[in-house]
């Protein structure tokens, strides 16, 4: 059972099915709000918590499927739920290819929705967790000096002290010092830790 | 329709009325003995006579005709017969007895050819009535997802509702006012469910055309409820606006209904194709010049042909890949059958608009 601090947003034109998911999200202790358009979904607030969203596939002006990708384009990552009333299988491929936790065709079963809504709250909790470790790891970077980092590119790229030292013109000592430096600061506690964190960071690696 | 059926269909309106019956025998009859004195000829104007009593039954058959005809008849028997004596003198002569021959003659091959052209008029009414109920099957057959999507919408709001109702009283403090709240809204969603049925039903039925007295809003409104699945589907944006003051119009709720059925999914197959601007359908009814009610559709799609324009209400000309090119020619016959008008003009942006009238209920 997910905490009640989860948010889960409907987005459906049908008001008797807004009002339905409603109720259902409700009596399963979870925090709901309805929209009856994608744009009226735009416009609301973000969640602060972890959240899911349950989407009509078809919307007036802006439908579902084009919504998850308006959503993909500006960046904000919440986990999918689709729901039609008559679901075809090219459509239900496309929003499953683009990222969808479940595809549901009306009218579905309360447990199916719940179990896909929960799903959906655990993977964008652990997407979150995940934000917020590469957020502090970008700060952590962003706390690194200009040529902490040159030496942190060269290190993790594998060359050695001494051939970092050649590239950048100073001495193989000074290398060693701003290595140490650029471990610490990242907390790094191995090479090989490094290594991933720059992989994380998406760092491009100049030999 | 050919110009002979709208003369015939002329006529039949017209006869409804007794006034205007009396008011044409009148002066069909003054106008006959005029032509009857006026040739001069006894058995001539007693001919003319009895003809014309003859043809107005045919045509008309109801009570002040056929009194009409009884006065007339006995008329031409007294210029015939002047006395029951002097009867037989008179057929004695052998030019009155070709006379009342070749008169009888024409009198049978008249009445059989009024006859004729009534049953025709009659089973092309039949045959109208038929067609119009075969082409509303087909709308609705193209309809059938967006209709499914209509009925599976409350079934789910039921079964959604349902779990939430049983979730609410479950555990050792259940939430009656939840649970009650929900339960109310299954009740809602089922009469939903139930009420597009029976509009379905009422429009798939075969029912002889039947007019009376109705608000052609409700029957605009019936069917804008029918569709919105359609509308949905298409991404298009819906706007009706339906005056207040609309005049109350006798005819066939179904007929007129697959009328603006027929409008409406036009309108959306015209928008169909467009990717560049709004898809937006209006619906509006006003009350127009003469007390007639008016029921305009507006879309903003594909628009009019201009060489086709012309065409559009001919039976078989479609501008759609699978159209039958039956629809628009069924939907003037049926506004005609209203004595209506429907029309189409080009819209002064994109696409195009249909308006109809039905005339007020007298």
């Amino acid at each position: 059972m997910p905490k009640p601090d989860a948010t889960v947003f409907v987005v459906d034109d049908d008001a008797s099915v807004r009002e339905a998911l409603g109720g259902l999200l409700r009596s399963a202790g979870l925090g709901v709000a309805t929209y009856a358009s994608a744009q009226e979904f735009l416009a609301g607030p973000r969640a602060e918590g972890p959240s899911c969203l349950v989407l009509d596939v078809q919307l007036p002006g802006l439908s579902g499927l084009d919504l998850q990708r308006r959503l993909a384009e500006i960046d904000l990552e919440i986990p999918i739920i689709f729901i039609t009333g008559h679901g075809d299988v090219p459509t239900s491929v496309r929003a499953m290819k683009a990222g969808a936790v479940e595809f549901l065709t009306k009218p579905f079963g309360d447990d199916d929705l719940l179990t896909a809504i929960r799903e959906a709250i655990t993977r964008d909790r652990a997407a979150r967790l995940e934000h917020a470790g590469l957020r502090e790891l970008k700060e952590r970077y962003q706390s690194l000096t200009p040529r902490e980092r040159a030496v942190m590119g060269r290190v993790v790229a594998g060359l050695l002290n001494k051939q970092a030292a050649a590239e950048l013109g100073t001495s193989e000592i000074t290398v060693k010092v701003h290595r140490g430096q650029v471990m610490k600061k990242m907390q790094a506690r191995s090479l090989a830790d490094l290594v991933r964190m720059s992989e994380r960071l998406g760092l491009y690696t100049k030999v | 329709m050919g110009a002979r059926v709208r003369r015939l269909r002329w006529l039949r309106d017209r006869s409804e009325k007794p006034g205007v019956q009396f008011v044409l025998g009148c002066v069909a009859l003054a106008l006959l003995t005029l032509l009857g004195s006026l040739l001069g000829a006894r058995h001539g104007a007693a001919a003319l006579l009895y003809l014309f009593a003859i043809v107005v039954t045919s045509l008309f058959g109801r009570l002040v005709p056929s009194l009409l005809v009884v006065v007339v008849a006995m008329l031409a028997l007294t210029y015939v017969f002047p006395s029951p004596v002097n009867a037989f003198h008179i057929l004695g002569a052998t030019t009155d007895v070709v006379a009342l021959i070749i008169f009888t003659t024409t009198a049978f091959v008249i009445t059989r050819l009024i006859t004729k052209t009534r049953t025709a008029a009659e089973a092309l009414r039949t045959t109208q009535a038929e067609l119009a109920h075969a082409s509303r099957v087909m709308t609705m057959g193209e309809m059938t997802t967006s209709i499914a999507h209509e009925v599976n919408q409350p079934l789910a709001g039921i079964v959604t509702n349902a779990g939430a109702c049983l979730r609410w009283l479950a555990g050792d403090a259940p939430n009656l006012e939840e649970a009650r709240e929900a339960a109310r809204r299954i009740i809602r969603d089922g009469n939903r469910a139930s009420d597009v049925i029976g509009r379905i039903r009422s429009l798939a039925k075969k029912a002889d055309t039947e007019k009376q007295p109705l608000d052609l809003n409700d029957a605009v409104q019936e069917v804008t409820a029918l569709t919105q699945g359609e509308v949905r589907r298409n991404g298009v944006l819906l706007r009706t606006e339906l005056a207040h003051d609309l005049p109350p119009v006798l005819g066939d709720r179904v007929q007129l209904q697959q009328v603006v059925l027929n409008l409406v999914m036009n309108a959306i197959e015209a928008m169909s194709r467009v990717g560049d601007r709004p898809r937006v359908l209006i619906i509006k009814t006003q009350r127009v010049q003469g007390g007639q009610a008016c029921v305009t559709v507006q879309d903003s799609g594909v628009g009019l042909d201009p060489k086709g324009a012309a065409h559009i209400f001919n039976a078989f000309y479609s501008t759609k890949p699978g159209g039958m090119g039956m629809g628009l020619s069924i939907s003037r016959s049926i506004i005609e059958n209203h004595g209506g008008r429907l029309w189409a003009l080009p819209n002064n942006g994109a696409g195009a608009t249909f308006h109809f009238t039905v005339p007020q209920r007298p």
